[in-house]
């Protein structure tokens, strides 16, 4: 229970940490002293504290539309691996659950932003939408498959792929890692897909959707996508982490390896340039690719020979 | 003179009151008939689906076809609580909707003779286990809902899509009466009962009978490549009769399949692949279709296509597991498949009220032109925005759970040594997966393109007031329905579990009692409860939280200014420069254009300054374009062949029947 409870404090702070080691990151890369790790969550209180500036053309689904993002991911969280490496709420076809509870929120984000009436938002509505329904089949595929190896359908499945599959289940995982690091860079908006940094609507996407968005409307919707990353991080760590280590020593290497993932993440935004939207397309679909490997490789285990 | 002219005069208001009078009392007595059968047959399915067991009713027609059994097996209790009160509710909600029709003069007597005739053959269709007494059934269930769709059939292309409805109708009966004169030619009997002992002892018999059953009840149910007649039929009929037809009526071919299941067993397992590949087809083209429409209803129409091929991954999952004797499988996926059933009938159900309520105050089904309705009708979003996110399967409304369940069974169903049943079941759940997200798409669209943002155009900004009380209240209901099954899964689920063990079991009345894999599946229904339990506490907590947090919002209420929305920098806003529909799904569809015959109609500018231009989503759909059209073309060409027979001549006439009777009798010295 404490386990659960020590569970739940560093998923709501971590969140902003790794905002914060991205930034740093980037600042260093850029050859700037920049804010400090803490920054975010300065950030967020004062965005909570500030007066609201509404759209007249908005109705009761744009103040709602924040607050079921947010409270989608608080509960998204409890079926994910988080710091002791097993999920608060760890049942059979947790994936799914975790998946549809995502998939409201993103339901309320995108009617969220049509409520505006802006064109900018609407685009950036249908972009965030189509980039979902690539990504999501690719998910499903990878754990469906890595799931299938050990016929165990909890998110424990991911730290068993090597006691399963051997030599195949090496390769298997860095496959997952790679796509798993693509959906993190897809659904957390960072730099090859989109810029979060930007200020031109045109070239934006999820930033983009929420333009009108203002004092803790705003706070909750950056807090949630941050959450977000969080939560595929910690799938990073769950596949990368043997089986063997447990308690203290997994939460160590787990804070090491969500830092990691923020510093790659902050270096892959320093080093390249933002793709032009109809090359996004063909980025996204680099992870079904990945998944398909996957596939593949987990039919040649279980199957072949 | 003068008199009688001034008596005329009075007697028009006079004669118009009392035929109002009568086409309510009309009205009320279909009302009347739907109560009372609800109030009959409902304690009773329930009984059966709590209790197991059958009830028996039989009837002799003895000069005609003999007894005839009329039985309430868990199969038919199942359906039985669905058909009646969606009819009520519909009916209650089709007052609101014809009220300009009647205004206008217009009789809906015959439409309510109808729409009853329609809910009390479907009862027949699920409780008479009788050939051709089903056979009767079914084609009064035909014929009434085509009368139901061309409703207004002084339009031309109403009266045009209600003769494609009938005739695909009549090419699916074909394939029903054929396997059924099949059985009963081997079996010496009309009855149910009889075939299934023809089918279990026929292992060849049944994989033919199920490929027919499947194509004839499939065309009913919608299944791609047979779901041509749905986006047409629908579009055309009132929205109260679009909605029992997609809500319940298409769920009567999916009765036919299961019936045949529950007589005969599962058929051969290259069937049983058969069925799920083609469901995953269909949800993956019913959706894809669904995207592209700007028609709210076609939209829709397209989206049953989609439902069904849901239900039917359900079934086809529940096959497989018998086929390789995975128990649990099969449970998980018959259990997904028929909550599957009751859940699209009502949020679908929701859907179409409320799409009939966007048309009863804007007169027009293209979405393009509406938008901001949310500020005038808010009742009405909130209930469409309701029946969106139940079907786009997402918690804490109904669809959730039976889409859940499928996908625990597919995951089972992994672990099933054989490496076909493996890539499509992998192949299954990323496509169910891609289904969740193209929906969210879908409706998202549809919610925000006709509810959100600013009017665009005379339509929708003309509007008033929201829909009347008697429209809203069954949608309400619907919407509540919608909800508390997703939010008690473990209670629905009581209900589902006789209809499913009378499948896996293979015998109509079977209960819990005495079924050789009680064991295991007593097991795995235990495991599911804690499943289930996890899904209502999501439920109920995401409600419950996102509640306290907007009480909180609520309390702190800091000051809050209000603005035009951000147009960078640009303080009046152009509400011509909103997304539409079309922009908002074209990144999508264009991303999968090889798919479609066309997606969209372009002419972009090409001159210095700006010129004629325009940008405008049409889908077409690839079967009716390459299928069907060159089909009727060639129809059309050799039919044309022998116009010149008809030459109106009376001569010529009787030398046709002349030459008939030679041939006749020729052919019979020939065969005799």
């Amino acid at each position: 229970m404490l386990v659960k409870f020590i569970n739940l404090i560093f998923l709501l702070i971590l969140p902003f940490l790794m905002q914060g080691v991205i930034k740093k990151t980037k600042a260093f890369w850029g050859g700037r002293k920049g804010a400090s790790v803490f920054q975010p969550l300065y950030d967020f209180i004062k965005l909570i504290k500030k007066d609201f500036v509404i759209s007249k053309t908005t109705s009761f689904v744009f103040p709602l539309s924040p607050l079921v993002t947010i409270v989608c991911t608080m509960f998204a969280a409890l079926f994910v691996p988080l710091s002791n490496g097993t999920a608060i709420i760890n049942i059979p076809a947790g994936l799914i659950i975790f998946a549809y509870i995502l998939g409201l929120s993103k339901f309320f984000a995108l009617i969220g932003a049509m409520d505006t009436g802006s064109s900018f938002e609407g685009m950036g509505a249908s972009r965030e939408a189509c980039f979902t329904a690539i990504v999501e089949p690719a998910f499903f595929m990878i754990a469906a498959s890595i799931m299938a190896l050990s016929g165990n359908y909890t998110f424990d499945a991911l730290s068993k792929i090597v006691s399963n599959a051997g030599s195949y289940g090496v390769l298997i995982i860095i496959f997952a890692v790679l796509a798993l690091f693509l959906m993190l860079l897809i659904e957390g908006c960072r730099v090859p897909v989109d810029d979060p940094a930007t200020h031109l609507e045109l070239t934006m996407i999820h930033e983009v959707m929420i333009l009108d968005n203002s004092a803790s409307d705003l706070a909750l919707i950056s807090y949630g996508a941050s959450i977000k990353m969080l939560l595929i991080s910690s799938l990073i760590a769950r596949l990368i982490i043997p089986e063997s280590i447990t308690g203290l020593e997994y939460f160590l290497y787990y804070l090491l390896i969500i830092f990691a993932v923020s510093i790659i993440t902050g270096t892959v935004e320093s080093s390249t340039a933002r793709l032009r939207m109809s090359h996004v397309f063909e980025f996204v679909f680099v992870m079904s690719s990945f998944a398909l490997i996957i596939l593949s490789l987990t039919a040649a285990r279980i199957f072949g020979g | 003179m003068f008199c009688i002219v001034r008596l005329l005069a009075l007697a028009k208001p006079l004669t118009r009151s009392i035929n109002r009078l009568i086409l309510r009392m009309i009205y009320f007595i279909g009302i009347f008939i739907l109560l009372i059968a609800a109030i009959l047959l409902l304690p009773q399915a329930f009984g059966v689906l709590l209790n197991g067991g059958s009830i028996v009713k039989t009837f002799d027609f003895n000069p005609l076809f003999g007894a005839v059994n009329f039985v309430i097996d868990p199969l038919s209790a199942f359906f039985i609580l669905i058909i009646p009160v969606m009819g009520l509710i519909s009916l209650i909600y089709a007052k609101g909707y014809l009220k300009p029709y009647l205004d206008k003069g217009k009789s809906i007597n015959s439409h309510t003779m109808f729409f009853v005739t329609l809910v009390i053959s479907m009862l027949g269709v699920v409780t008479c286990q009788n050939a051709l007494g089903f056979l009767i059934c079914w084609e009064i269930m035909s014929l009434s809902s085509f009368f139901l769709v061309i409703f207004e059939s002084e339009k031309k292309e109403i009266l045009n899509a209600g003769v494609k409805y009938l005739v695909f109708m009549h090419i699916s009966v074909i394939f029903i009466i054929i396997f059924f004169a099949m059985l009963s030619i081997k079996a010496g009997s009309y009855d149910f009962n009889a075939f299934s002992a023809i089918l279990q002892n026929n292992p060849h018999l049944k994989d033919v009978v199920f490929l027919l059953a499947f194509i004839g009840f499939g065309v009913k149910a919608g299944f791609v490549p047979f779901h041509n007649w749905l986006p047409e039929a629908h579009p055309a009929a009132p929205s109260h009769v679009s909605a029992i037809m997609s809500g319940v009526m298409i769920k009567t071919g999916i009765y036919g399949i299961l019936r045949i299941l529950s007589l005969g067993g599962i058929p051969s397992k290259a069937l049983c692949y058969m069925v799920l590949a083609v469901s995953v087809i269909s949800f993956l083209y019913g959706i894809l279709y669904a995207v592209g429409q700007n028609d709210v209803k076609k939209m829709l129409a397209y989206s049953s296509i989609e439902n069904i091929g849901i239900i039917g991954a359900g079934l086809g999952l529940g096959m497989l597991g018998l086929a390789y004797n995975q128990q649990i499988v099969a449970f998980l996926g018959f259990t997904g498949g028929i909550l599957h059933i009751l859940n699209h009938s009502i949020f679908k159900e929701l859907l179409f009220l409320g799409a009939g309520c966007v048309y009863l105050k804007t007169h027009t089904r293209d979405m393009e032109i509406l938008g901001g309705l949310v500020e005038k009708m808010p009742k009405t979003a909130l209930l469409f925005l309701a029946g969106s996110v139940a079907i786009c399967g997402l918690p804490p409304f109904n669809g959730f759970i039976g889409e859940f369940l499928i996908y625990l069974g597919m995951l089972k169903g992994l672990s099933i040594k054989s490496f076909f049943a493996f890539l499509i079941l992998i192949f299954a759940i990323s496509a169910l997966a891609m289904v969740g997200t193209v929906a969210i798409l879908c409706f998202t669209k549809a919610f925000s393109v006709i509810f959100l943002g600013h009017p665009r155009g005379e339509n929708a900004s003309q509007v008033k007031q929201d829909a009347p009380f008697t429209m809203l209240c069954p949608m309400g209901i619907l919407a509540l329905f919608a909800l508390l099954i997703g939010l008690l899964p473990n209670l629905i689920f009581k209900i589902l579990i006789a209809p499913v063990f009378s499948l896996i079991h293979n015998s109509p009345d079977a209960g819990f009692q005495g079924i050789p894999y009680a064991k295991t599946l007593a097991a795995s229904l235990s495991q599911l409860t804690p499943i289930l339990l996890t899904l209502s506490f999501v439920s109920f907590g995401l409600i419950v939280v996102t509640g306290i947090l907007m009480l909180l919002k609520k309390m702190y209420n800091k000051k809050s200014e209000t603005s035009s929305t951000w147009g960078c920098g640009y303080n009046k806003p152009i509400f011509n420069a909103q997304y539409t529909g079309s922009s908002y799904v074209s990144p999508f569809l264009s991303m999968l254009k090889p798919l479609f015959k066309k997606v969209f109609d372009v002419k972009k500018p090409k001159k210095l300054f700006p010129s004629d231009a325009h940008f405008s989503l049409q889908i077409e759909d690839i079967e009716e374009a390459y299928v069907l059209s060159p089909m009727v073309k060639f129809d059309e060409w050799f039919l044309s062949k022998f116009e010149k027979m008809q030459s109106g001549n009376l001569q010529a006439y009787i030398k046709y029947g002349l030459i008939f009777l030679i041939l006749a009798i020729l052919g019979s010295f020939l065969i005799g």
